[in-house]
């Protein structure tokens, strides 16, 4: 009567899977066909002009590397808006998401990314269930409400009207969970693995090999060289806290999640931060017989490669940023240029077009007011819908 | 995790399909104006809003207008097109949290007993357009509603509540919290099966530390936690609601209508009815912040009493529903153990989709007032309201 679904089946019918998930080839020419289009559209505009003032410019454009990096470093400006925020880390992955999706159909050059973040963090703290009004938002990292809700149809359309970010945050606790019950000797190895039970799989996570140099766990065997179930957790929570913190930069700073499942990212970023217990875990997940047993493991290794070797210093500096956005002011596509304009005037077509009747926004505001001061503004909205008197 | 979820992916996800371009149609030369070349996004929203062709209005909500509509390549191929109205709060939130809801979670949701959600596109005005299966068989309040018209048996009950209870766990297998289940948000599709929809108010539940809020699920389907403003809820929640819609179904009438509705009426109804929350029946209530109970203790009604009132669904049928509406919510069923309870194995078999009713005097016939509520009764609807004069009229005969 009750249908198994396993998570591997969910992730299978998700969005991030069907529409957001590439080989790296197919995202490499993604990229460079919305560039493409972009630059085409700028030269038509140029000609367009040149034919007036018969004086044709010379536009340098942005390089397909140096869109990249741009977007890069706006993931960064999310992410530290964010935190400056103090909101929690799936509105902050969710929100890089979404602006690394925008800038897979748009270029920076169409739409600057100093336009549009601001929009995709605002967007992200909705449909992660934070409340706060756009003028509250806007306020408090100083600007102007308008520019953050002129892009949303943008980023929307965008984003192909996906919004759910599947996210690596909760299958890393299970890890966690789990690796400290192995710890215990609560649970034996899965059928085929190395088939210890328990017990076994206790003795034998304690010998395993110390963290070799470059890996990030802050974890050191004790000098006596003789490991004891204490220093077998304060081992398990040391690799979780390094692939907690992989998770943040790294992970949101590159392709990964366009590239690899979020389990085969929170797996390679637990075999980044101690590679001899992430192997050993696996050692008693997967049996040896598993015919794809390569092929996962090969898997987690490059996604593991992809997160080592990411350098937080490659990220551009502000001044880096300020030249290349120097740059960007002159091939910045005109058409697209007044974002707050164009949005006023299709809003008010929109208005127009279906309007919501004014005695049910004032009931809707009232009510909404009334939550608020129940205090609960910042955690779950809940605007009652006032066609039934009674929520 | 097990074999950690999708451990065997490989990395390469199914081609970008609809962004592809050149062969299906979308490519840089159909672009609208020649001063304005569509980008990928532009051409895919563009192409699927091309795809229709709107036709009359279905109904028209305080959120949105719905439209019948169909496929340009296929005109036998219905769906409703739910076009989002721009509201003065747009100035507040931008895109309102209704709409962000609803397409965030259909759009992962592809389930035979939950709305589909086939696209979503934009048009030059900006508002956004849900293209959503059609289903012009009203939804199950009428039928429970037009006890004049409409007579059906324990197992088209039983059929309904199984597609319910499948919807709500696929919901909750997906970390979904749908919190508005009632009668009027499940729809009826023209094979006779219903269909969760309205996904105005879910949440997920993927992350168990942070705070959600207690004042959400419409109040007559709303469980005591609620009112007891618990912050750290699950499915459990959609549970209750469900066990409410059985209830209703069942006696024709809303299982707890408190009147005036008000969350002290809720809650000194849902005490009269099942039985005060107490250290008790439900360890840790009293020290809820808004534990509030009337002094007179009502103890828990025994089955007997329970059977009194739903024998119609027999022993095992009363036996589930008393599990659904348990008030601690960790003794309370859920979703899944709900599918497991021998219920749904038991005499009768659930009614075949072709057998169930179907709406009765017709959507039109029966008039706008029946498309209010939620809850609400007209002013000066007293404490009668629908149902209370009308006959229960369940078809005895067909029961054993
Ligand atoms: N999928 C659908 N198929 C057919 N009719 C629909 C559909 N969705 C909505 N409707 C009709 O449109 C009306 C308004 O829908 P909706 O905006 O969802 O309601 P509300 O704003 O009351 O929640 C409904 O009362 C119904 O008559």
């Amino acid at each position: 009567m009750t249908q198994a679904l396993s998570e591997d089946d969910i992730y299978r019918t998700s969005t991030q899977y069907r529409l957001w998930s590439f080989s790296p080839d197919a995202l490499a020419s993604l990229r460079t066909k919305t560039r493409e289009i972009a630059v085409e559209r700028l030269r038509r505009s140029s000609e367009q002009q040149a034919a007036r003032n018969d004086e044709p410019e010379v536009v340098e454009y942005l390089t397909e590397d140096e869109e990249l990096r741009l977007t890069q470093r706006y993931c960064d400006q999310i992410r530290s808006t964010s935190d400056h925020l103090k909101w929690p880390v799936h509105v902050k992955a969710t929100a890089v998401q979404y602006l690394k999706r925008f800038y897979l159909s748009n270029s920076c050059m169409t739409y600057p990314p100093k336009e549009i973040y601001k929009t995709v963090l605002y967007l992200a703290s909705k449909t992660e269930a934070i409340h706060i009004t756009v003028s509250d938002y806007a306020r408090r990292i100083s600007t102007d409400p308008e520019q953050v809700l002129a892009p949303e149809y943008k980023v929307m359309q965008a984003l192909r009207f996906t919004l759910d970010v599947k996210q690596p945050f909760r299958g890393l606790k299970g890890v966690l969970m789990e690796l400290l019950n192995l710890a215990e000797g609560l649970v034996g190895a899965v059928d085929g693995a190395d088939s210890m039970n328990g017990d076994e799989v206790k003795a034998s996570m304690l010998q395993v090999r110390r963290p070799p140099e470059g890996n990030r766990t802050q974890w050191t065997p004790p000098s006596s060289g003789t490991l004891d179930g204490k220093h077998l957790n304060d081992r398990i929570q040391a690799a979780y806290s390094a692939a907690r913190t992989l998770l943040d930069a790294p992970a949101l700073l590159t392709d990964v999640y366009f590239l690899y499942t979020p389990s085969q990212i929170l797996l390679a970023a637990m075999h980044v931060a101690d590679e001899p217990l992430t192997s050993f875990y696996l050692s008693t997940k997967l049996p040896i017989s598993l015919s794809t047993r390569p092929q996962i493991l090969a898997t987690i290794h490059a996604c593991a490669d992809m997160l080592a070797a990411f350098d937080q210093g490659a990220v551009l500096t502000k001044d880096e940023r300020t030249a290349l956005e120097a740059k960007l002011d002159k091939c910045r596509d005109p058409g697209t240029k007044d974002l707050i304009k164009a949005f006023a005037a299709m809003r008010q077509d929109g208005m127009e077009d279906g309007k919501v009747e004014e005695g049910v926004a004032q009931k809707r505001k009232a009510a909404r007011e009334k939550n608020e001061r129940d205090g609960d503004d910042l955690f779950g909205p809940s605007l009652p819908k006032t066609n039934e008197g009674s929520r | 995790m097990a074999t950690s979820p999708a451990l065997d992916v490989p990395p390469e996800g199914p081609p970008f399909k609809r962004l592809k371009t050149g062969s299906n149609g979308v490519s840089t030369a159909s672009s609208p104006a020649p001063s304005h070349m569509a980008d990928l996004a532009e051409q895919v929203d563009a192409q699927e809003r091309q795809k229709y062709i709107k036709g009359r209005k279905l109904g028209s909500g305080q959120y949105a207008d719905v439209y019948s509509a169909h496929l340009v390549s296929d005109p036998t191929q219905l769906v409703a097109i739910k076009k989002i109205k721009v509201g003065a709060e747009a100035k507040e939130f931008g895109i309102s949290y209704d709409s962000l809801r609803e397409i965030k979670f259909l759009q992962e949701l592809d389930h035979p007993n939950i709305i589909k959600l086939y696209a979503v596109f934009s048009t030059k005005s900006q508002n956004l357009n849900l293209v959503l299966e059609q289903l012009p068989q009203g939804d199950l309040l009428k039928l429970i509603q037009d006890t004049s018209n409409i007579t059906y048996t324990p197992a088209d009950i039983k059929s309904w509540m199984l597609m319910l209870m499948r919807a709500t766990h696929f919901c909750h297998a997906n970390y979904v919290l749908h919190r508005d289940i009632k009668p009027n948000n499940l729809l009826i599709a023209s094979d006779g099966s219903i269909k969760l929809a309205d996904f105005g108010l879910a949440r997920s539940f993927a992350d168990p530390f942070q705070k959600m809020t207690y004042n959400t699920v419409t109040i007559w389907y709303r469980p005591p936690e609620l009112f007891f403003q618990a912050q750290y809820y699950g499915g459990k929640v959609d549970v209750w609601s469900c066990g409410c819609v059985f209830a209703e179904l069942v006696a024709r009438d809303v299982m707890f209508r408190a009147w005036p509705e008000n969350e002290i009426n809720m809650v000194k109804m849902i005490c009269d009815k099942i039985g005060t929350p107490t250290e008790d029946n439900w360890p840790g209530v009293s020290k809820m912040k808004g534990y509030v109970t009337p002094t007179e203790v009502v103890p828990l009604r025994p089955k007997e009493h329970w059977m009194a009132q739903f024998r119609a669904v027999g022993e095992t049928g009363v036996d589930l529903l008393m599990k659904m509406l348990l008030l601690d919510p960790r003794k309370r069923l859920s979703a899944e153990e709900v599918l497991k309870h021998p219920f749904w194995t038991a005499e009768p078999r659930p009614s075949r989709l072709e057998d169930l009713p179907r709406k009765g005097g017709g959507m039109e016939v029966m008039g706008e007032d029946l498309k209010r509520r939620g809850g609400e009764i007209p002013n000066g609807g007293g404490a009668g309201g629908r149902g209370d004069k009308v006959a229960r009229k369940i078809d005895f005969g067909a029961m054993k």
